[in-house]
Order: structure tokens, then sequence, then C-alpha cells
């Protein structure tokens, strides 16, 4: 049973110097032929299950016109849904207007993400982003009206050259606008991004870290630490990525899509005019059970609350301490174990990776 | 074979004076190979000599050569032109009448000019002076004529050649059939012939090449070795021209190959005297000398699986060359791996870079060390390979360490960085010598474990490349030496340990500790790197606790892409030694080595 869909809108009216996604300039041309093939994927692949969350991604899907929105969801409205799906949209502020919140409401979405990322005048010039303040503030409340209370945003750390006190001022901006939601990440110089082309050098490892602990401490008042980089309020978990945390198959369409089916990992072509074609041309991970107890734990235990026994023994019918030497992992306090779950203790999160690789099989 | 037309004779030069290509040339010239046939350098047979440019191994050539209607036979012995291979030149050099001395037109005499010169002297050759690549736009043959006039040359005998493009060749010819005398041994007396190498070819075992001073031997002959009394049938006898070609026999001033069941090289000991067992000679050829290594470091397998394989490619590289000695040794930090003795620091670099060239087994090897002489408060002595068997200081009485004389050629404007660089090694000066107006010879008397480390590089670069040295054991001196153990969370990693003179062991300690924490990454917890001598710790430096190794963001697309890191992260992990809970690259084994003020 796959309970979540991924829809990949890869278009933007400007490129941010960080942005390691998969994405072009938007242009209508190629949106008409984008849906078109985006269709047929859908088409071709859903089994009809009802999807328990959709998340449209990008790119930044709001930069599509009503119009093109409307077909959009036309399309996804194949999608069998029930009255308890999540819906997400991704936004950002300059794209967004009236007419299509009320699209949105329209078709039943009920959570909305920005990617805010900063508000200080240094780091957008750096990220090549253009918010403005007031207009995230009156969209917000627009939203609000409109009756969309489950909102997430997005917050960036640790951007070269960055200092404390300029994360002071995000998080403050961000906590007043008061989401249900916020996704916490620090900036990563990745290969095909601006700031790796132009060579900007990432900031220190302990002043990084010295930040999430910040936002951590800030955030954990109003909100529940949930996964590594994510926080909300009660009831208000992303559904859609605890899927992925939780190990759970995943429909995945459009260009660069990845979905988890079959006892799969595909990811779909990164090059849109294949895409446009139908060449999906993915990339295909087959998995054997142990891959996917590999899996389990380093996506269980992005998780604070950890991976669950119970869980990991219905999927495998094995325990997880005859899989992985866990005893050594406990004995170095590097995991800990509750009644229920096994998880990494809040201090290590941040050097998770080192815990980690003890679940890759040779 | 008529004995007065043969000439033996070899060719001595500092390193990359163009010998081998001298070599090459005089055997295009002569027809022993076409010009087809003759790849760059065809007297080294190894690939690792054709890249590094040096000769490890001997090898002899008979090259006909027809001038005044008479057939010449002359033998070719190519000699290796490193200082660390020293004894296994003055063997060839002792199977010949005469040497050509070559010197690069435009280097000028070096080091190894004149230590291979008065080893042949030593030889009592005939010299023939050949100043070479006098075809190179920097060429300089008046400085170079003069040098050699210093050395007691006559200008009129110096020969100019250009290996490369074939200029001299037929002069040089020449001179060798007039100048160098034929061999003088007698054909009736009873068999005496030097080994003056072997080596060892998988197909037909050991292979001795031989110099016939007296007597004939004949294939079926029972030969005896005169220092390891060992006996053998002669299988067969051939000579190289360079194409093999068997011989029933060798007479008296004759140089060729001798097959025998001979099965390890151990068996032939190089500079040992071949008679025959039923007529045997009554004296044995002189300057019989067993080598010794003088440098020794452990080499250790990365993966510890690996050990095996490590033992078997030792023991074939020992069948090459019988001059490396290993043992068994367990070290705590690295497992279980080999003391290796090598007779210098060339010959070390070349056995560990075949081991993973020719064997492909990553190694470690640590810190090059020399032998120290120990007595104890019982007056007994002890030698010390491994700084892991340093006696407890409580029982050491005095510490000796072996000491070289280094003679070090350079232009004058040098002296200065030279002398400094000396001193700063706890050199003691001798003497200089002009050797014109802008060349000199400095003589200083060094330890040897200060030259093993980075003696060579840091001259190279302070003196501009300039700068050639040599150096010669002169005997163990007493030193105050103490045992500098590197501690790592608290814990003594035996593989990083050293001998340092006491005085320097604070400045030492320091760079050392400060180049493992550039070298080591950082760990789950702070890491302390401690350098101490006994229980006192002279030098510290603390790496830091890892702070960040996490994928922020893993969202649906990032899943494989995050398993794929960790795989990668994985992998190097699996190349890290875990020593106690830290996690050490193999580089932080070779650090020690190139420790030192930048």
């Amino acid at each position: 049973m796959i309970k979540h869909t991924y829809i990949h809108i890869p278009f933007c009216h400007s490129i941010c110097s960080y942005c390691s996604f998969c994405k072009i300039l938007y242009n209508h041309k190629y949106v008409k032929l984008y849906l078109e093939a985006l269709k047929n994927e859908l088409n071709h692949i859903y089994q009809g299950e009802i999807q328990e969350t959709i998340y449209i991604g990008g790119g930044t899907p709001s930069v599509l016109d009503v119009n093109e929105l409307e077909q959009l969801f036309k399309i996804l409205s194949k999608l069998k849904k029930d009255t308890f799906t999540e819906y997400t949209i991704e936004c950002n502020f300059s794209s967004l207007n009236l007419e299509k919140l009320l699209l949105f409401k329209k078709y039943g979405i009920n959570r909305l993400s920005f990617g805010i990322e900063s508000i200080s005048d240094k780091n957008l010039k750096l990220l090549e982003r253009e918010e403005q303040k007031n207009q995230i503030v009156e969209l917000i409340k627009l939203a609000r009206k409109l009756g969309f209370n489950n909102i997430n945003l997005d917050l960036m750390y640790a951007i070269p050259k960055e200092t404390m006190s300029n994360l002071d001022e995000d998080l403050e901006f961000i906590m007043n606008l008061n989401p249900e939601h916020i996704s916490t990440y620090s900036c990563m110089i990745e290969p095909n991004t601006k700031l790796y082309l132009n060579k900007v050098k990432a900031i220190d490892e302990d002043l990084d870290f010295k930040m999430y602990q910040k936002i951590c401490n800030k955030l954990k008042k109003k909100y529940i630490h949930y996964e590594i980089s994510n926080f909300a309020k009660e009831q208000y978990q992303s559904k859609h990525n605890l899927g992925y945390w939780k190990n759970e198959e995943y429909y995945g369409f459009g260009v660069s899509a990845s979905s988890y089916r079959n006892n799969s990992r595909y990811t779909n072509t990164k090059s849109i005019t294949k895409y446009i074609k139908g060449e999906y041309d993915y990339y295909h991970e087959l998995l054997d059970k142990s891959d996917k107890m590999s899996y389990e734990m380093i996506l269980g235990l992005r998780l604070l609350e950890g991976v669950s026994k119970k869980n990991f023994f219905n999927k495998f019918q094995q325990d997880i301490k005859d899989s992985f030497d866990i005893d050594s992992l406990l004995e170095k306090k590097l995991l800990n174990e509750s009644k229920t779950h096994y998880y990494i203790n809040e201090k290590d999160l941040y050097i998770s990776n080192s815990i980690l690789v003890e679940f890759i099989k040779e | 074979m008529i004995q007065e037309n043969i000439r033996n004779f070899c060719i001595i030069a500092h390193i990359d004076h163009g010998k081998s290509t001298l070599a090459d040339r005089i055997l295009e010239k002569t027809g022993a190979i076409s010009k087809y046939e003759l790849k760059e350098q065809m007297l080294d047979s190894m690939d690792i000599e054709r890249e590094r440019g040096i000769t490890i191994k001997l090898n002899a050539v008979q090259i006909k050569y027809q001038t005044n209607d008479q057939t010449y036979f002359l033998n070719l012995i190519d000699t290796p032109g490193h200082v660390d291979f020293s004894y296994e030149v003055s063997r060839s050099l002792a199977a010949c009448e005469g040497a050509l001395l070559v010197i690069d037109a435009s280097q000028g005499i070096e080091a190894q000019t004149l230590a291979n010169l008065y080893l042949a002297l030593d030889n009592n050759l005939t010299i023939i002076p050949v100043i070479n690549k006098i075809d190179l736009p920097n060429a300089d043959v008046l400085k170079v004529t003069q040098e050699l006039e210093n050395i007691g040359f006559n200008k009129e005998e110096i020969i100019l050649t250009s290996a490369k493009t074939g200029v001299g060749i037929d002069e040089l010819l020449e001179a060798i059939i007039n100048k160098i005398p034929s061999p003088n041994g007698q054909k009736k007396l009873p068999l005496s012939a030097l080994i003056f190498d072997s080596i060892f070819d998988s197909y037909k075992g050991v292979i001795t090449s031989i110099r016939i001073v007296d007597g004939t031997i004949k294939v079926g002959d029972t030969i005896k070795m005169m220092k390891t009394n060992a006996t053998y049938e002669v299988l067969s006898l051939s000579i190289n021209t360079p194409h093999e070609q068997e011989v029933k026999e060798l007479s008296a001033g004759e140089v060729g190959y001798l097959y025998a069941s001979i099965k390890s090289l151990e068996d032939v000991k190089v500079g040992d005297t071949i008679t025959l067992l039923n007529n045997p000679t009554s004296k044995a050829l002189p300057g019989y000398k067993e080598m010794k290594p003088m440098v020794y470091c452990g080499i250790y397998p990365i993966e510890s699986n690996k050990y095996e394989d490590l033992r078997e490619a030792l023991e074939k590289l020992k069948l090459n060359d019988a001059s490396l000695v290993f043992e068994p040794e367990t070290s705590k930090a690295l497992g279980f791996g080999f003391r290796c003795g090598f007779l210098g620091l060339l010959h070390m670099e070349i056995i560990e870079e075949r081991i993973e060239r020719e064997f492909h087994i990553d190694i470690i090897a640590t810190s090059p060390s020399v032998i120290y002489e120990v007595l104890l408060t019982d007056h007994k002595k002890v030698v010390i390979d491994s700084p892991t068997k340093m006696p407890d200081r409580s029982v050491i009485a005095k510490t000796y360490e072996p000491f070289v004389k280094v003679s070090i050629y350079s232009p004058k404007e040098y002296i200065g960085a030279i002398m400094e660089l000396c001193q700063d090694r706890r050199g003691i000066f001798n003497n200089m010598d002009y050797l014109n107006d802008t060349r000199v010879t400095i003589y200083y008397q060094l330890p040897l474990s200060e030259i093993v480390y980075d003696f060579f590089d840091k001259l190279k670069s302070c003196t501009k490349g300039y700068a050639s040295f040599d150096y010669e054991f002169i005997g163990y001196i007493e030193s105050n030496l103490v045992k500098m153990d590197i501690l790592l969370n608290g814990e003594i990693v035996d593989a990083l340990s050293v001998v340092v003179h006491k005085d320097y062991a604070y400045k030492r300690g320091k760079l050392v500790v400060e180049k493992l924490k550039e070298i080591i990454p950082r760990q789950l917890f702070e890491v302390p790197i401690q350098a101490a001598i006994g229980t006192h710790v002279i030098a510290r430096c603390d790496i830091k606790a890892l702070r960040k190794n996490v994928l922020a963001k893993c969202y649906g697309g990032d899943v494989s892409r995050k398993k794929k890191l960790l795989e990668k992260q994985k992998a190097g992990k699996k190349r890290m030694k875990q020593i106690g809970s830290v996690e050490v690259p193999q580089e932080a084994f070779l650090s020690i080595l190139s420790t030192s003020e930048k």
C-alpha cells in the first residue's frame, strides 16, 4: 500500500545561489509540455490507493499562473484522498496572491510551506533571494484568514559569513509569525550551485554547531523537536515527511522525483527535455531485506523518538538487536534504548552520520 | 676468444648524468642491438628503474667491436649509481679493468661522481673521463673540463660525447680499446671467479653474474663457493649480447652468467669466489664483505588480512635482493607486520613502492630508524633496531648511535644554508674544499638518524636543487638518546615511537604533535595528542571533538544519496587504522618522517 505522493514542479522565477534542486526558469511553453508529461507519468504508474499525504514541491510550484495551477490540480485529482489527507504545496511570497490561495483552498490544499530562509539583507544578498518582510507578514495573515492553519516556514542558518546576531534576528522574525511547523537547515555548499562555483567557503564547523544548538534551544520552548531539522507544534508534524523517515513507500512524479515502490528506490531523469519526451530514465536501486533494514535505521534514527522495535519486527520478522551490532553502540552511549524504541541522544544528532555508518553493511 | 682482445669496463656517474643512455648508444653503435629494439635505457629492466632513471640491479653485456682488422670483445658492466648500493658498485668495479667516468656537461662533478671515482681508483681501474650531454644548451664543457683537471685528469684524455646525438661515441670506443688494459688472468691456473651480481628469475632460478679471473669454467663442472662452501653443478653458461647466448665455457678475463641448481639468492653472496671442487684455488679473491642493513622500518598491511600476502611479497622481493632483511614484528597499534632492514633510504623507498605497485598491497611504513647500541647498567651491550625495543631508562648506562661522514657538493653561494642545515641536524663540521672557484665540497660528521628523515629533501630545497651529497659510515659514537613516545587519547601508539637526541626531543615532540593534529580528523570526542619521554609529557595538542557530521536535509529525493554518502564514509573509515578508540589515517605514520620546520 503506497500512501504518499510527491509531485515535483521544477519552475522558478529566479535561481537561488545555494539551490541544488532540479529547476529551470519559469516559461509558459515548458509548463504546458511539462504538465502533459506529468499527467502521463501519473496515469501510468499510480495504482489507485488512497493517499494519506500529497506534497507538491519544487522549484517553486506557486510560480505557475492560475490556469496552470488549476490544470495541475486537475491532473492530481486522480489521486484518491480522504478527509485526513495532508495536502501540501511549497510557495514563495513574491508569486503568491489571493487568487492562488483561493484556488488552493478549492482543491483541498491544507498545508502551506514557505521558504523564508533568512530576512537578513546580508544573507539574502548572498543567497540571491528577494523576500520582503512586509509582504511575508501580510500574506501569512491573508492565508490564516482564509483558513490555512498548517503553515511551515523554512529557516536557513550557517550561511557563509552569517553571525549569531543575524541568526537571532531571523529566529525572532519567524517565531513571531507563529507557524505550526519550522524546518531549519544549515546552508550546504553543494556541487552545481552558484555558491560552489563561486568557491564560497562554508562557515566554521564549531559555529555551525553553536547555531544549531541555539535554534534547538529557542524553538523547543514552543515546538516539539521531532527530527534533526524539524520542529512542530503538537499534532502538526509533517505526515508526508514522517513517511520518508519511517521508511514507508511513496510515489514520486515529475522530473528528478524519487519514489520507493516495488522493493525499489527510483529517481527520475534530471533532464527536463527528456522528461517531457517521456524518457524517465530513472536510477534504480533494487532493495533486498538487509538494504531495507539499513534504510529503516538510517532514516528512522533521524527522529528523536527513534526507530520502533515493534514496527521493525513487524516489517522484517526479526529484532533490531539481532540485525545490527546494537550493543557496542549502546555501550559507547552513541545509541539509547527505551522500552519501545532505539534512538540517538539529542546531543549527538548533529554527528549522527558517524553513528549511522554502523548500520551500513560492508 | 683471445684474451688480449677482451676489455672489461663499466660506466660510473652521478645519478641522471646519462650513464644508461650512453650504454644504449654504445650498444646501438656497435650493432649489438638495432635502433628498433632500443627501448630507452635498455639495460635497466625493471619498470621502477626506468621511471626513476636509476639502475638498481646489475647487468653485463658483451659487445663485439671490429677495428684495425681485429675483433674485440667489450664487456660492459652496468653499475648502480646510488650510494645505497655502494658495495654492489665496488664488486662490479672489481670485475673490470677500466671505467668510463661520465659527467653531465651542464651539471659538472657531483657527489657520486667522486664517490664512485674513488671506489674505481681503489680497485686500480683505468679511468676514461667523459663529458656527456654536450648537446645541451646549458652545457659548460670548459668549466667541467677544469673541474676534471682539478681532480687530476689531463685535458687531452677527456672525451666529449652526446649520448643523445651519438657525437663522440666512435672516439670513446677507440679509447676503450687503446687505454683499458686487457685482463691479465691465467687460463692455466685453477678456477677463480668473482660473483659480482645475482638475480632471481622465476623460470630459471638464480642466475649468477661472474667474472673469470683465472682458469676456465665449463658446463658440467662441479663448483664450490669459497665463503659458503656450497657446491653445485654448472648447468649452463651464457653471455648477454644483449640477447642471451649459451656458451660451453668461460675462461680467464671473460664475463658471463652461470646457472646451477641454486635455490635462493642467499646461497650466492656477491663478492664470493667460485672455484672448482676437485681443483680449487688456494686463495679467495679479496674484498668480500657481508652486506648489513643500515636503516630499518616496520611495514604493516593496512588490511590485517593481507599479512600473509605481505610476507609472500617480501619473500619474492628477497629472491631478487639478498640485501633486504625482514622478520615478523607485532605492533599494538598496527597489528602484525614485519621489521625490515635496508641498505639505505632509497633502497627502502624502492621496496615499499614495489610492494604497493607489483603486489598491490596497501602498506603502512613506520618511520625509519637506524640501529642504536645501548650499554646496560649490567655492562651488557644490546643492539636496538626498533624504538619499541629500547630498554627502560633505568637500566641504560650509555647509548650510542651510528655516525656518517657526509660529503656535500654545492655551488659556493649555498655554503651558509648547508652549514645551517647540518648544524641543525647535530652535525660536526670537518672541513671544506674548493673544487674550483665556484664549487665546494663540505664535509660534516652527522648522526645517520638525522639524514634518514628528510635531509636530502631539505638539502635540495635550501640549495635550489644544486647540491648533492654522499655519505659513508664511520662508526658508533656515544650520544644522549631517549625514546620519545606519542600518546593518542592517553595511550602509547608504539608505531609512532622514535628515538631522538635528548636535547632535540622538545622541538621534535612539538612538531610531531602539531603535524598529527593536522592529519588526524576530528573524532567523536576530544583527543589529546602527547609526546612523552617516559612518563614526562613534553608536548601536547588537542584534536577538537567532531561537531558536525549530519545530512541536515533528508526527504524523498535524498534517501538514496544519503545511503551512498554513508557508504562512502564507511569506506573511508575502513581505510583508517583504529588505534584504541581513535581512527588514524595512514598518512599519520609517515608524517613523523617529514616533520621539520617549515
